[in-house]
């Protein structure tokens, strides 16, 4: 009894003490710059250190064959859980601006070691999230920007991928074609059509692009974030002005959506919320930020780019982070990057859980993948997924939220939606097949009975 | 009179054979949608079934014939359809209910909508009709009072017909029925003009028959309206028909879903037994595995050990293997309460030698024998021994600890060659997680048992990855050699 007790929590309490020995700030992370080997083996570390909740894969190779690697974190990894929402952090498009691409492997390390420190708010992320995290999209712009002699890095050098194609300007121009449907009617998401042609066979996308569209259009994203570096803000759609003039304030159908969601990344960043930071170069035109945030056409138009074609062609809604006015950093800077990032990356990941939420099922319980979410007032419809599942991201407020499938009879409810978390909301469609099947049982009966009757 | 009537019958059967021979193909659902939209209205508003045969033979009428005269979706309209070849074809029908031509008719719409009885009722209904051609016996169904033939088997005759119509006439309460059945008629040239003046006088007489007949019937109208309101309310927005059937189906759900309650109660009352027998097992396993440190804990239970070690003989020896399961049950709960915090560290150590003392009293007293040496004074002699043996299984303890990194110490030169430092890495992360799955583990009451699952896990993942260009053969080959030396 006491020797045994006492010994064991003597061993207990030693093993504890070797982990606490190991933790300072944030344990396990060494805040350096990873080349592309380096940072496949930090990756692998977590992954060993957590293999229960993580997955390492891959989405495809860059121009230069490198892995465009990505590591994500769920309590099921590999499976899309039916109503579990799909979240992304994709960092370091633009080769040179690497701020993004360390802070996503410091949160990959961060999140696997607080959860087996018992913190529950991650825990519970976890549990209830799908996190992807990509530290880099363009690894062979970032070999480049890397390899540049002496500590400044240029501006541009790494910028584009090794074909020298701007990764951020080379997605399918869905703004445009949104733009005409606003004016003369015609599908209000979901522009992306025939990805055999448009994708596939298009020979102007890079092998990084193609790579990331077929990700967006196979896994159910509800909502991202795209890691930049070069000035300090979060920005939102639309990136294409509507007049294509320099700088128009281009709102989405979702603009009080996005404007929520960029503050809850802006306001645990403090250089970013901070209202009197002055800007990061003396002649820069930063009028159109607010509280850490901007409009992406007010601040300058931006035609081609991934975070409209994210919010255009598939149901989830991105936002771009611009992290630092330095866009490569001293390494002695990044602990500092951390620091100011790691709250907002960690809260914004929670933001997937807003909104409704729920499961769009016929009345045999068959799940209709497929289906259209539509919100009244919100020009912007979503699908379910294969599942039957959907995420609505809304902000607090009361609408009415109507599914309907082709084939089906549409159901229209309505919804009180909170802050958070999100709200199910879930509906079972009646199939207009069912209806006829019905109607046409009657008259088979009728019939049946008239025949009988007259004999014939 | 009669060879007219006779002629009229004649075109009226000639039109329903007509109808027939027409409608033999069954019209496609998405024929006129109009139709069906107005056809499902009939049917909902639970109109008289007269006029629900009627509208439903008219929207096939409609479909097959030329004329597609589009029926408007007005309510207004509706009284329109109910003619022409649909209300003979209900006059066929509704007159097999000849008896009472009120009552029944009512009793039928009543009973036709929803029962599935009443396809029994008509089926029998056609055989009577059948064997009234062949002449054969038509008697059979004669006690039947509800079903829709005639009560002699004779087939439709014109007066049959005149009195549908009259029928129709009076439960419209409007004349224009008779206009539009005869016009109708007329356009499609199956009876002249003498012959609907001649119908229109039968009709006229057939109507005041009718009324006459139905102030004397009042009670069964009566009857019959206050089941037919019954209906109407019952069937709202939905087919009549609908409404049993949906409510049997409630009926069926709700019964459904008790059961799942039931299956639902019994499944996490299975499961609870099965993880607490997993638990069990898995104790026993574990002891099974690990006899000789069983036993070791229990040393430090003395009395314990020493009734165990009185229990030698092998009568006993079930009893022994029952007392030593007990015994580590409840050192292991103890364990888990201090864990969890339940009791402090201190309560849980004064709960066992108290339970190691009661132990020695109770042998005593029932046994009668005394366990070697004097227990109860001994407890202070035990603590001595206690304390030693603290020093050793922390000793223990220790070494496993050391003989861990000593034997990562051991990998880390043969990986040094290739790169220095990445190994390290990974090494440091496999102990991490080993540590967190121990502690984890632990905590749940699991042992090591996973270690072998977790081991081939990952050898699987880390072929995978090397597949993939995840991880280089070499780290790969280092990962397994760690996880293999564990």
């Amino acid at each position: 009894m006491k020797p045994l007790f006492s010994s064991f929590l003597f061993a207990a309490a030693a093993l504890a003490l070797a982990a606490a020995a190991s933790t300072g700030t944030d344990p396990g992370i060494s805040f350096e710059y990873h080349r592309y080997d380096e940072l496949r083996k930090a990756l692998v570390s977590v992954w060993l250190q957590c293999p229960t909740i993580t997955r390492i894969y891959t989405i495809g190779e860059s121009f230069e064959g490198r892995e465009l690697l990505v590591l994500e974190m769920s309590d099921n990894p590999g499976t899309h859980e039916p109503g579990e929402p799909e979240f992304k952090y994709i960092a370091n498009m633009h080769g040179n601006e690497a701020v993004g691409r360390e802070l996503v492997i410091y949160l990959a390390q961060y999140l696997c070691n607080q959860y087996q420190q018992g913190n529950d708010t991650i825990i519970e992320l976890i549990h209830n999230t799908r996190i992807h995290l990509m530290p880099s999209m363009n690894p062979d712009g970032f070999e480049k920007a890397a390899s540049q002699p002496g500590e400044i890095k240029d501006w541009f050098v790494g910028r584009s991928n090794a074909q020298g194609v701007d990764l951020n300007r080379n997605f399918p121009d869905l703004d445009h074609i949104i733009y005409i449907n606003e004016r003369e009617g015609g599908a209000n998401n979901h522009l992306l059509q025939n990805m055999k042609k448009a994708v596939d066979e298009n020979t102007k996308l890079a092998p990084e692009t193609k790579a990331v569209i077929h990700w967006i259009m196979d896994i159910p994203f509800v909502l991202s974030a795209n890691l930049h570096g070069g000035d300090v803000v979060a920005n939102y759609p639309y990136d294409e002005t509507r007049s294509e003039s320099a700088h128009e304030y281009s709102a989405s159908p979702d603009d009080v959506m996005f404007k929520s969601l960029a503050r809850a990344y802006s306001m645990f960043n403090p250089v970013m919320s901070d209202p009197h930071r002055p800007p990061c170069r003396k002649n820069d035109d930063d009028s159109s930020f607010k509280d850490g945030i901007t409009n992406g056409g007010a601040w300058y138009s931006v035609p081609g780019g991934m975070q409209d074609f994210n919010y255009l062609s598939s149901n989830c809604f991105e936002i771009t982070l611009e992290l630092s006015c330095d866009k490569f950093p001293n390494e002695e800077m990044l602990k500092n990057y951390w620091e100011q990032n790691r709250d907002s990356l960690v809260n914004y990941i929670e933001q997937t859980h807003r909104g409704v939420k729920g499961f769009v099922r016929d009345l045999q319980g068959s799940p209709i993948s497929n289906a259209t979410i539509s919100v009244e007032g919100i020009d912007h419809d979503i699908t379910t997924a294969k599942d039957g599942d959907y995420w609505r991201l809304l902000a607090p407020g009361n609408y009415k939220v109507a599914a309907s499938a082709p084939g089906f009879l549409t159901v229209i409810k309505k919804v009180a939606v909170p802050y958070s978390p999100a709200t199910r909301v879930d509906f079972e469609l009646e199939s207009l097949m069912e209806r006829k099947e019905e109607e046409r049982e009657e008259l088979m009966d009728w019939w049946k009975m008239m025949s009988e009757t007259l004999n014939f | 009179m009669a060879s007219k009537r006779v002629g009229l019958f004649v075109l009226l059967q000639l039109v329903v054979l007509n109808v027939v021979s027409q409608t033999s193909a069954f019209p496609t659902p998405t024929a006129s949608a109009d139709d069906k939209t107005v056809y499902n209205r009939q049917l909902t508003e639970e109109r008289p079934l007269q006029e629900q045969i009627a509208e439903a033979d008219s929207v096939k009428a409609a479909v097959q014939s030329a004329e597609s005269k589009q029926p408007a979706t007005s309510k207004d309209a509706e009284p329109e359809q109910g003619d022409d070849f649909t209300m003979l074809k209900s006059l066929a029908d509704g007159q097999k209910s000849k008896e009472a031509p009120e009552g029944p008719v009512k009793k039928g719409d009543h009973q036709y909508v929803p029962d599935e009885s009443d396809s029994t009722k008509s089926r029998r209904l056609a055989d009577d009709y059948d064997s009234t051609k062949h002449g054969m016996d038509y008697g059979k169904y004669q006690d039947d009072p509800e079903s829709f033939r005639q009560v002699d088997g004779t087939p439709l005759t014109a007066e049959d017909i005149v009195q549908k119509i009259a029928n129709k006439i009076y439960e419209e309460d409007d004349r224009g029925v008779f206009d539009r059945i005869v016009s109708k008629l007329l356009k499609l040239g199956l009876i002249t003009e003498n012959q609907a003046d001649t119908l229109e006088y039968q009709v006229a007489e057939a109507l005041q028959d009718l009324i006459t007949k139905n102030a004397k019937n009042n009670e069964i109208e009566d009857m019959d309206q206050e089941s037919r309101g019954e209906q109407d309310n019952l069937g709202s927005d939905k087919d009549a028909w609908e409404t049993p059937r949906r409510r049997y189906d409630e009926e069926d759900d709700d019964e459904v879903a008790n059961n799942d309650d039931e299956i639902a109660d019994e499944v996490d009352r299975d499961a609870e037994e099965d993880v607490d027998n997993s638990w069990d097992k898995e104790k026993e396993e574990g002891n099974e595995v690990n006899p000789e440190d069983g036993l070791q804990d229990l040393q430090y239970f003395p009395n314990f050990y020493r009734l165990l070690k009185s229990l030698d003989s092998e009568q006993d020896a079930q009893e022994r293997e029952t007392l030593i399961t007990i015994m580590k049950t409840l050192i292991d709960f103890v364990k888990m309460m201090v864990k969890y915090g339940t009791i402090t560290p201190e309560e849980g150590v004064s709960y066992l030698e108290n339970l190691d003392a009661m132990i020695a009293m109770q042998t005593k007293n029932k046994l009668g024998k005394s366990l070697v040496v004097p227990d109860i004074s001994g407890l202070t002699g035990k603590n001595f021994d206690e304390d030693d043996n603290t020093k050793s299984e922390t000793a223990k303890m220790q070494k496993e600890y050391e003989n861990l990194k000593d034997s990562t110490k051991e990998e880390q030169p043969s990986t040094e060659t290739n790169q220095p430092g990445k190994s390290e890495t990974y090494l440091e992360a496999i102990r991490k997680n080993i540590e967190w799955l121990k502690k984890h583990n632990k905590e749940d009451g699991k042992n090591d048992y996973d270690l072998s699952k977790l081991k081939d896990f990952m050898d699987q993942q880390v072929d995978s990855y090397i597949e993939k260009g995840i991880i280089a053969k070499d780290e790969g080959d280092t990962i397994k050699r760690i996880y293999s030396s564990l």
